[in-house]
């Protein structure tokens, strides 16, 4: 009950829930500043549901094609051709840092946007009208063809009492029959009322396990977390690429044979450097605030070891180095081999904290010494096997860090449990767990 | 999750027995990744490498679906170093590729795994010195033996190199071989056309079979790579609305339809000894035609979908000579408007003959004796100089039974059509009768049309990505086999026979920036039938 509720971490559930309004809002009107924006946006302060589900159904009505049209089309929407939806999209914003990211976030999404979000911003203890509503339509190329994406955007405001009933608001304001996604943007206050709710309105819940500020407990209940499609995860979706890579080093039959005899796994993972990094520190503006992922910079790393570990069949075996700076060393029983694992910061202003550098798997087996490294530098990385004898086999590859609407917008394509996410978190908290216990 | 036998005993015996799946793969979002492979461009400083070869592996590079392993060797004629091939190979990424220009790292990196091989065609020597390059990229890159043959090269050529590939070893795969690499796969891949006839497509066909198991070869038609020919599958067999309406009780008729704007483009000594129906009939329209009417396969892989698309081939009976003339239309372009540009007439075109008798538009009726099909005829046009690029299938059912509102004054409702549009504007639209709101009734057709594009943000693919991966991980359901080509032909051999012999009917004329000529109108006309205009 009692754990954080913000992305910075602050405050009991009952302080957070009155946010700066104002703030909240100012961020929210943005909606109505894009130049997607299709039609002129529609307010009413102290609506009902009703209201806003009336004006939801004729947001794309259009004069009726003239008489005799040959062509004349009838669609479910106005649009010069019907618009197939794909998907629900519910954000929840509880305070203003939230409400910036997620008006970012989802503007960035473009083309790519679901065909409708419900931006729900509770205020449990606020009094006043318990409902105002906001509706702004937007349309964008797509891309490489004629057509034009449209979509809306609904912000609910609401108040007091209303807000302890969520479902009743929202479910009549979604598009029938689509499957609806959850996102949660910043450290979900799990136990709390309002995110159990909200939680229980999607087939799927999206969360930022780099957003999390007690981290290994979140992963936990993340990972005990059950929808019936699954808990998306966008710190999971940054690591595509680099398990992607990882997967790549052992593709080759030749090198699959090391797998079973690593003996060491290194990585490192980027951090301000020192002096910006404490308390918000650096004079941080509202990017550094709001940017995702830097609640917990350790979270890419862990759960990159954790998803390792579990595919390999590694268990904690004891503790060498205890967690200190974000930096660690335990020793893993692997299914032949003792496996060290090192989780090491590295300061840089060059990339964003939380973002790996460098991830090195040595083996060291009867098949003789085999190192495979990934070392980012900048946009691109290097990628080297040095095993079988050969020389290095060495490349370089891309590897930017995609923005929050990239991994949203992979994220909501996805509608399926990932059971190698959960294993992946789960063992993640559990090396956290280790990590935290005295050395041995 | 680990089996761990494979790994504990790395004895010498054990090391050709394939290991366990890799255990980091599962879940993953890749999954189509390229085996280890050197690919052999023969042909390396034409077009098409600089065009589309290039480009395609760039674009597969950045996604991530080529192994690092993978090399490329360009062999061609021209004497030019690896360095200038390199070049080559990047002039044509940073004008075509949809990722330009290269980015220089990953170029540089990429380029370090790109060789050139120096040869004639028809010099055994050049050949045997290819199979030492290739051995040694099998030790040095580690390829584990797997090569892939691009001939890239005008199918008279073909004959040529599939032999001297054969005569130095590198045709066979794995244990089969002579000399080094005792692992691995080869696998060849040719363009069309694949013959201009049925002899001369068996010929060809035998030729390369003589070298090659017909599972080694994969006859590229870029056609069927692009993503919406593959959605026809899915929107036939992934939706459980569409099948049971798929057949003849339901279908009154069905119009295929493959329009070009553009003239011959420079093409006009290729295009006139071809024509229409070889160009685009022969694989596009056909190869749509029977992944449209074919029964569900099996099981969605290469064998099965083949199989299923040669039984319509072989459900399309060839027209006996004397009912060409009744079935088919052809028709040549001469001068006109097309988008708003003058377009001159075929004959006016470079290197094509004065009196040039090659049709630019062919339409055809076509029949399927099949369970399913039997009496619905299936329209195929074809034509360039057309008044806009699109490639459709549309789908005519049948009227509602009885004319209901007849004694309403509505008599008679037009009947529904399904039309998958396959480009541009990739998507499916339903024409059906709606009642025109207000007192009495009056019924108008109105179309529901439903664009992937408005839906699903796109940035597909290009054709020939996909089917280079296809072909490296040795998938060939989108590619044509031996038996589909040689049907196609049997189809169409009479129908050219009758035009030559001139007992096919007429060269109709038709303006450029028309629907083709008149006759093909009433080819339909005469039917109660009548061509969309797309």
């Amino acid at each position: 009950m009692a754990e954080a509720v913000s992305p910075g971490g602050g405050g009991a559930p009952d302080e957070a829930a009155v946010p700066d309004e104002i703030a909240v809002h100012r961020h929210l009107m943005r909606f109505g500043e894009f130049e997607s924006l299709a039609t002129p946006t529609w307010e009413e302060r102290g609506t009902t549901v009703q209201a806003v589900a009336g004006h939801l159904g004729s947001l794309w009505d259009v004069p009726a094609a003239p008489q005799g049209d040959e062509h004349a089309t009838i669609t479910e929407k106005g649009l010069p051709h019907a618009r197939a939806s794909v998907l629900n999209l519910i954000a929840v914003v509880l305070d203003d840092a939230a409400a910036d990211r997620v008006v970012r976030t989802l503007m960035a999404l473009g083309v790519r946007h679901p065909s409708r979000a419900i931006v729900l911003v509770p205020e449990h203890g606020a009094n006043g009208r318990p409902l105002d509503a906001r509706i702004s339509t937007h349309c964008n190329d797509a891309l490489g063809g004629g057509d034009r994406v449209c979509y809306e955007e609904v912000v609910l405001f609401v108040r007091g009492e209303a807000a302890g009933h969520l479902a009743g608001i929202v479910a009549p304001l979604l598009i029938h029959d689509l499957p609806t996604h959850v996102w949660w943007p910043g450290d979900p206050p799990f136990g709390h009322p309002i995110f159990d709710q909200v939680v229980e309105l999607g087939d799927r819940v999206l969360v930022d396990t780099a957003d999390f500020t007690d981290l290994a407990p979140g992963m936990r209940r993340i990972a005990a977390l059950r929808r019936r499609s699954g808990v998306g995860d966008l710190n999971w979706e940054r690591l595509a690429w680099w398990q992607e890579l990882t997967a790549q080093f052992f593709d080759a039959p030749r090198f699959r044979r090391y797998l079973p005899n690593l003996s060491r796994l290194v990585i490192r993972y980027a951090v301000a450097p020192s002096g910006a990094v404490a308390g918000g520190g650096r004079a941080a503006g509202d990017a550094d605030e709001t940017a995702p992922g830097v609640a917990s910079p350790m979270a890419q790393a862990v759960l990159y070891a954790g998803w390792i570990a579990t595919r390999l069949g590694w268990r904690r075996y004891r503790t060498i180095e205890s967690l200190r700076d974000g930096a660690f060393v335990l020793k893993l029983e692997g299914k032949h081999e003792m496996v060290d694992l090192m989780i090491r910061p590295e300061e840089t202003d060059e990339l964003r904290p939380g973002e790996l550098i460098s991830v090195r798997l040595r083996s060291l087996g009867e098949t003789g010494a085999g190192e495979f490294i990934i070392d980012r530098s900048g946009d691109d990385a290097t990628v080297a096997t040095n095993a079988d004898g050969m020389t290095a086999l060495l490349r370089r590859v891309p590897m930017e860090t995609p923005a929050e609407a990239e991994l949203l917008s992979a994220q909501l394509a996805m509608d399926a449990l990932d059971p190698v996410h959960t294993d992946a978190l789960r063992a993640a908290g559990i090396l956290l767990a280790s990590a935290r216990e005295p050395a041995a | 999750m680990v089996t761990p036998t494979a790994a504990r005993e790395p004895h010498p015996h054990h090391r050709l027995s394939q290991p366990p799946p890799n255990p980091l793969r599962e879940g993953l979002r890749l999954e189509r990744i390229a085996e280890p492979c050197t690919m052999v461009i023969c042909g390396a400083t034409g077009d098409l490498t600089e065009r589309k070869l290039g480009p395609a592996l760039y674009n597969s590079l950045l996604g991530g679906f080529l192994p690092p392993e993978f090399t490329v060797v360009g062999f061609a004629r021209r004497d030019l170093s690896n360095e200038a091939f390199r070049e080559h190979l990047l002039g044509g990424i940073n004008r075509f590729s949809r990722n330009r220009p290269a980015k220089p790292a990953i170029w540089d990196s990429f380029a370090r795994g790109i060789e050139y091989h120096r040869g004639n065609f028809d010099d055994p020597g050049a050949f045997v010195e290819l199979a030492k390059r290739l051995d040694r990229i099998d030790r040095d890159r580690g390829t584990a033996g797997n090569r892939l043959f691009y001939l890239a090269v005008p199918p008279g050529l073909y004959p040529e190199i599939v032999n001297q590939l054969d005569r130095a070893g590198l045709a066979t795969s794995g244990r089969h071989r002579m000399s080094g690499s005792k692992r691995g796969w080869t696998r060849v891949i040719v363009e069309k056309p694949f013959g201009y006839d049925l002899d001369s497509a068996r010929t060809l066909n035998r030729e390369i079979a003589e070298v090659f198991e017909e599972r080694q070869v994969y006859r590229i038609d870029h056609y069927l790579g692009k993503e919406t020919v593959q959605n026809l599958s899915v929107f036939r067999f992934g939706n459980g609305l569409f099948e049971p309406i798929w057949n003849r009780r339901y279908i009154d008729s069905v119009q295929i339809t493959v329009a070009e704007t553009v003239g011959v483009e420079g093409r006009g000594d290729f295009y006139d000894q071809t024509g229409a129906l070889r160009d685009i009939v022969q694989n596009h329209g056909l190869q749509l035609l029977a992944m449209f009417a074919m029964e569900p396969p099996v099981e969605f892989g290469p064998e099965d979908l083949r199989d299923e698309k040669l039984k319509v081939l072989r459900a399309v009976k060839p027209m006996p000579p004397e009912e060409v003339a009744a079935n088919t239309v052809r028709g040549q372009y001469v001068n006109g408007w097309v988008e708003g540009e003058r377009m001159p007439a075929y004959r006016d075109e470079a290197e094509v003959a004065p009196d040039s008798e090659t049709e630019t538009f062919v339409a055809l009726k076509l029949a399927i004796d099949s369970w399913r099909w039997a009496g619905v005829p299936f329209y195929v046009r074809t034509g360039k100089a057309l008044p806009s690029r699109v490639t459709e299938i549309a789908v005519q059912f049948r009227r509602a039974p009885l004319a209901l509102f007849s004694r309403a004054g509505v008599s008679q409702v037009d009947p529904n059509v399904l039309a998958i549009r396959v480009q541009p504007d990739e998507g499916i639209l339903l024409r059906f009768g709606a009642k025109v709101p207000g007192q009495g009734l009056q019924i108008r057709t109105v179309n529901m049309d439903f664009r992937y594009g408005s839906s699903f943000a796109v940035d597909s693919p290009d054709a020939y990505e996909t089917l280079l991966l296809d072909a490296m991980i040795g998938d060939a359901s989108l590619f044509t086999r031996d038996d589909e080509v040689e049907r196609a032909w049997t189809i169409l051999d009479p129908i050219l026979d009758a035009w030559q012999s001139g007992h096919g009917g007429p060269l109709h004329f038709y303006g450029a920036g028309s629907w083709g000529p008149p006759a093909a109108e009433e080819l339909l006309e005469r039917e109660g039938r009548a061509w969309r205009k797309p």
